[in-house]
């Protein structure tokens, strides 16, 4: 090991003829003109178009049961094709240089021999760095302010704060009080008499607040289409909400291992009509005022 | 890295007097006494504990103090009995006591412990040589990798079984928490333990480990920690998933306590681990050997040390107070009773989180490691991996909250982890860039572990996108506790650990054992995984998305075709694990032998002979030069780069005015 | 490193075990000691963030031990244990002091002394333990508290252990005025259990009552 001996380092604070130095555009196109960056840039290009392609098949794939059925649900999805499609390029162009490597586009030894000569000595390039640096923290720093923008939004849908755009705020909304035990879910209406019932039915574009607890173990209420999760904590009341807007019946999972019967921990909600909601609550003998 | 110093010979050293043949207690402890040891006092611990439970319930205490039920705490002090007999019985307090008493090992004692001229039995002592402990860790690694991957074939029956319930529910929910805790104490110690123990300090050019009882104290720790938690299947099991939630877990049978005396002795053998690792990197590396020489592999171990150092405590802390919640009925996580379950989430995922990067960091610096050896080129910009792993390091300790976005435990805070993990991901991108700019225009040689290393970056942008998804509380909102994100974490833990440590062991392989591991049999092992993995985890992807809540056995007929898709995968994953193990254990026995340095690197390692002989170097080495001086500018490349060379002069001038 | 060359080691002292001079693995041992002592607060805290967070909610009403049945500890054997600590602390960073200028019989003396006083301390913890006005299950104070309890005990444990070590390694002429270096790693542990014992004091004194006055009772809505 050789060592001691430097390798000549490109005259950077010494340029040779400064009058004849080339714009720094004119160096980035001729960059771009090399064969491997532009072949580089296609693969970017293919794989990016695939993955926005994706992006499409995986929000299919969450509403293969019916959704979206709330607003907050079409924000997920919203920000599921904001994320992919922010996130693309680079993927793509990681994807793109891997895939190049392998290809043996730069060349490549064979697994049997032994690399007989070192590759060339690029040991950094404050460029490349200082440009990935650059678009890395952009794109985080704008995932960031997306997520915190639509945290906001579907908290406000959740907690009781309707946007003005959505529901007007005359509708009075439904409380619904959740208890998870296991392994059945059971909810209770104390606007209208305190009514049970193991079946979740609300009324459509109706605003609903949950608020949830569990007598035993940490189960979570997970309703589907609807996009909304929230634990149900023994010894704690949480609290989210939203506004069905599809007629319908969706689904409530136990998202969280709560025991053997954990998988069956299952039951529907029924968005229905106001006027469907409200014989229904007469038939519980409940006392509906609206 | 050329010029050494003679080390002075060990007779001018005055030593204590030797009592008794070098070695003394040592002498007649191996793994069998251990065995022997563990289980007699396991059963005596019972017994004593029984009689005095009775005893106290007998005596008709009515206090609260009286220990109401005699089976927790019989099983409980039978587990400590098995661990305390266990080490006593590999001889691993003889030191302590030795100490104690003022008795240290004469220079011979330290020789005879460290196996010097010892056959193959001193795979089965408690020995202190960093070479043995690190081929025992392998033995382990295997094994549990064995074990686990056995669990995630029933799993993956159960579930592609759509008709039917192929196992009880409560036999399923156990092989699901086994499976995780096993991988997961697996994917813990893959790099850290093997490479960590054999090769980092070799590469570092010391002789031994900082610490070398603490290094052998380690291993045992860990060997002792095994059996509690696999007989936990014959225990009613642990149904819990690895979690282990309270207070479900705190319903759960007699399993449980052995997952938690497990995760407590784990905690030491880690701790213990650690501290020796952070040591030996700290103050023994080679004369010469600044820290912008030191390989990134070195650092890697030495940021997963911190965090595992740091951290895990707190995982050991929650199983302490939960197996007292069980035996003593205190009520850290009994709601009925003053207690919390988000005092437990809190304590589980402060380790919880750091723990996935304990996992991941090393086994990214052992192929940044590599990479350079097969492309023949310097690492692209050393110190900003360097930045990139300390940078996860340091994020790594304030990330955990967005374990539990949806847990309703102080919705606020999900605004600042939600900045504080969406920023992990800069440090993490660092990486990458260093990964992408070794290979520019280099001439891969496709080898296996370079091989490993484009599988392991495509694994690791699936894991990264679908990382972001769920670092964004409103997506996570819909996807956590489904499957999307079980298939996201093996993407990481799994796809990028996985894949990524087998990358790291068929490097140093040559290097620990002595020869090559078989190439055609590694490869077709390893792509087979590879392939089966793909499957199976797209496909579960899928099932997430279509909102299949994760730890179930029975669902709604909507998810049975990706299910079906993602059992097939799993066992095309089974079949590649086994053929590379075929591949292991062949090579092990009658593979290629390995020259001194088997790829051409220019770490220490590769100064000394192959196999490596008991004082690791004959002279200690001094560096000279740093790790990855690969590349020479050749007149070809100059001439075919006198544009590039123009470019990065003239950017370098117009990026300062 | 350790690449020390033989010319220069006739006027140091060497280890035993590895012929290193003495100075090189005193400098690693105390490092890995730092390192112990930073896992080991993680462990401290992991306790006590557990006894604030529990004292901050108050679930179900039942952080409070039961009147009646029930009370909390005294605030003083906390205090008079800590005070024990501290002192065998000080007296062996004394005895180390004086080691380091060649007296070997007081560090014999400090290092039996603060083992002796450890002890005290320990036995004086358990019977703390053994006569709490709570038992384990009367809620989340007496989980708590009793768990600081115990970990004081079994630190306390140790303790003992590695002062009458440090005396017997004196005795045994491990521990010299050349090579102190064990009984300065003990010394900086105990230091280290001070400051853990000594926050478990602050917040066994100062927490008491839940700030938490309306918790809602388990499993209902009435909040």
């Amino acid at each position: 090991m050789s060592t001691t001996e430097e390798r000549p380092m490109p005259a950077a604070d010494e340029p040779e003829s400064p009058t004849n130095r080339p714009g720094s555009m004119h160096l980035v196109k001729e960059w771009l003109q090399r064969p491997y960056v532009r072949r580089i840039l296609w693969i970017t290009l293919a794989i990016t178009a695939v993955i926005i392609a994706l992006s499409f098949v995986m929000v299919a794939f969450m509403n293969q049961s019916g959704g979206p059925a709330s607003s907050i649900m079409d924000e997920i999805e919203k920000t599921m094709f904001v994320l992919t499609i922010a996130c693309a390029p680079l993927m793509a162009a990681t994807l793109a240089v891997l895939t190049y490597s392998w290809w043996g586009g730069w060349g490549s030894v064979a697994a049997a021999d032994e690399p007989t000569s070192d590759g060339p000595g690029i040991k950094t390039n404050g460029v490349a760095v200082v440009t990935w640096i650059t678009v890395c923290s952009l794109l985080a720093g704008f995932l960031v302010v997306w997520g915190l923008v639509e945290l906001a939004t579907i908290t406000s849908s959740s907690y009781g704060s309707v946007p003005a755009n959505q529901q007007p705020n005359s509708v009075k909304p439904v409380d619904v009080n959740v208890t998870a035990q296991q392994w059945l879910w059971s909810f209770e209406y104390p606007d209208s008499g305190n009514i049970q019932s193991s079946v979740l039915v609300l009324p459509v574009n109706v605003p609903a607040y949950f608020n949830v607890t569990s007598l035993d173990v940490v189960h979570s209420f997970w309703v589907v289409e609807e996009g909304v999760k929230i634990d149900a904590n023994p010894g704690a009341i949480t609290n989210t909400g939203f506004t069905p807007t599809k007629l319908g019946t969706f689904n409530v999972r136990c998202a969280e291992l709560c025991g053997l019967h954990h998988a069956y921990m299952e039951t529907q909600v029924k968005v229905v009509t106001q006027e469907q909601f409200n014989s229904w609550i007469r038939e519980q003998g409940g006392n509906k005022t609206s | 890295m050329s010029t050494a110093v003679a080390i002075h010979e060990e007779a001018h050293v005055p030593q204590p007097t030797q009592v008794g043949k070098p070695g003394g207690f040592l002498r007649r402890t191996n793994f069998l006494t251990a065995l022997i040891s563990g289980v007699v006092t396991a059963g005596v611990f019972w017994i004593v504990t029984d009689k005095i439970t009775t005893a106290v319930a007998g005596a008709g205490a009515t206090n609260s103090m009286a220990l109401p039920s005699g089976l927790n705490i019989n099983i409980t002090m039978m587990y400590i009995g098995w661990v305390i007999g266990f080490m006593a019985g590999i001889g691993a307090f003889a030191g302590p006591i030795r100490w104690f008493l003022g008795h240290d090992l004469t220079h011979a004692d330290a020789e005879y412990m460290a196996g010097k001229d010892m056959g193959r039995e001193k795979f089965w002592k408690f020995t202190t040589d960093h070479k043995v402990v690190g081929i025992q860790y392998l033995v382990v690694t295997l094994i549990l990798f064995g074990f686990g991957g056995l669990l995630a074939m029933l799993i993956r029956t159960e579930l592609g079984a759509t008709w039917t319930e192929v196992f009880n529910p409560n036999f399923y929910n156990s092989i699901i928490g086994t499976h995780g805790i096993v991988m997961v104490i697996a994917m813990i110690i893959v790099i850290s333990g093997p490479i960590g123990n054999f090769i980092v300090p070799i590469m570092c050019g010391a002789r031994d480990m900082a610490f070398p009882r603490l290094n052998a104290l380690s291993i045992w720790l860990l060997i002792a920690a095994v059996p509690p938690l696999v007989s936990n299947l014959l225990m009613g099991g642990i149904r819990d998933g690895w979690t282990v939630y309270q207070p479900l877990a705190d319903q759960a049978p007699i399993g449980m306590i052995g997952y938690q005396i497990c995760i407590i002795t784990f905690a030491f053998s880690t701790g213990i681990a650690s501290v020796n690792l952070i040591t030996t990197i700290v103050r023994m590396r080679a004369a010469g050997m600044t820290w912008s020489r030191t390989p990134i592999l070195v650092y890697g171990i030495l940021g997963s040390s911190i965090m595992g150092l740091v951290w895990f405590p707190m995982y050991q802390y929650s199983q302490i107070l939960a197996l007292s919640d069980r035996t003593l009925l205190t009520s850290f996580f009994v709601p009925a009773s003053g207690g919390s379950v988000w005092l437990y989430e809190n304590l589980f995922w402060l380790l919880g989180h750091p723990e996935v990067y304990v996992i991941v960091i090393p086994a990214t610096a052992g192929m940044l490691e590599y990479l350079p050896v097969f492309v023949r080129k310097p690492l692209f910009s050393y110190r900003l991996a360097v930045a990139g792993i300390f940078g996860v390091v340091g994020l790594s300790a304030v990330v955990w909250v967005h374990h539990m976005y949806m847990t309703g435990w102080a919705p606020q805070s999900n605004y600042p982890f939600m900045l504080s993990t969406e920023m992990i991901s800069i440090p993490f991108s660092f990486l990458v860039l260093v990964v992408l700019g070794t290979m520019w225009r280099g001439k891969p040689w496709k080898r296996l572990p370079m091989m490993a290393v484009y599988a392991v970056v495509w694994n690791k942008v699936i894991g990264g996108i679908t990382g972001v998804f769920l670092s964004d509380t409103p997506v996570d909102q819909y996807m956590h506790g489904s499957m999307f994100v079980v298939a996201h974490f093996h993407y990481m833990l799994m796809g990028a650990g996985l894949f990524g440590a087998m990358g790291v062991t068929a490097y140093f392989f040559p290097k620990m054992i002595g020869r090559y591991l078989d190439e055609f049999w590694g490869s077709v092992g390893f792509w087979t995984a590879f392939a089966g993995f793909q499957v199976t985890f797209m496909s579960m992807f899928v099932a997430g998305l279509q909102g299949m809540p994760r730890r179930v056995l029975q669902f709604d007929s909507l998810f049975n075709v990706s299910n079906w898709i993602s059992t097939i995968g799993a066992y095309i994953i089974g079949i590649g694990m086994l053929i590379f193990l075929y591949a292991i254990i062949e090579s092990w026995r009658n593979g290629i032998l390995a020259p001194d340095n088997p790829w051409g690197g220019k770490t220490l390692e590769n100064f000394t002979t192959t196999p490596v002989p008991h004082e690791n170097f004959p002279v200690l080495p001094v560096v000279t030069s740093g790790p990855y001086d690969f590349g020479t500018p050749d007149p070809y490349e100059l001439a075919d780069d006198a544009i590039m060379q123009q470019t990065e002069g003239a950017e370098k001038v117009s990026a300062q005015s | 490193m350790s690449d020390t060359t033989t010319n220069s080691s006739v006027a140091r002292t060497l280890s035993a075990t590895t012929g290193e001079p003495v100075e090189v693995t005193g400098a690693r041992d105390k490092l890995g000691v730092w390192m112990i002592i930073v896992s080991c607060t993680t462990g401290t805290i992991a306790l006590l963030v557990s006894y604030a967070y529990l004292w901050s909610l108050n679930v179900n009403g039942a952080w409070a031990p039961t009147p009646g049945h029930a009370n909390w500890a005294p605030v003083w054997p906390f205090w008079v244990i800590f005070t024990v600590m501290f002192i065998a602390t000080l007296i062996m960073w004394n005895g180390y002091r004086g080691l380091r200028n060649g007296k070997v019989g007081g560090m014999k003396s400090a290092a039996l002394l603060s083992s002796l006083l450890l002890l005290a301390a320990f036995v004086g913890q358990i019977v703390q333990i053994a006569t709490f006005p709570f038992g384990p299950a009367d809620g989340g104070y007496a989980s708590a508290a009793l768990w600081l309890a115990i970990a004081n005990a079994i630190w306390l444990f140790m303790a003992v252990f590695l002062a009458t070590a440090i005396f017997n390694r004196t005795r045994a002429g491990r521990v010299t005025p050349e090579n102190p270096s064990h009984a300065r790693l003990v010394a900086m542990f105990l230091t280290y259990l001070c400051v853990a014992a000594f926050l478990g004091c602050v917040f066994t004194t100062v927490m008491q009552d839940s700030p938490n006055t309306n918790s809602p009772p388990f499993g209902t809505f009435s909040q």
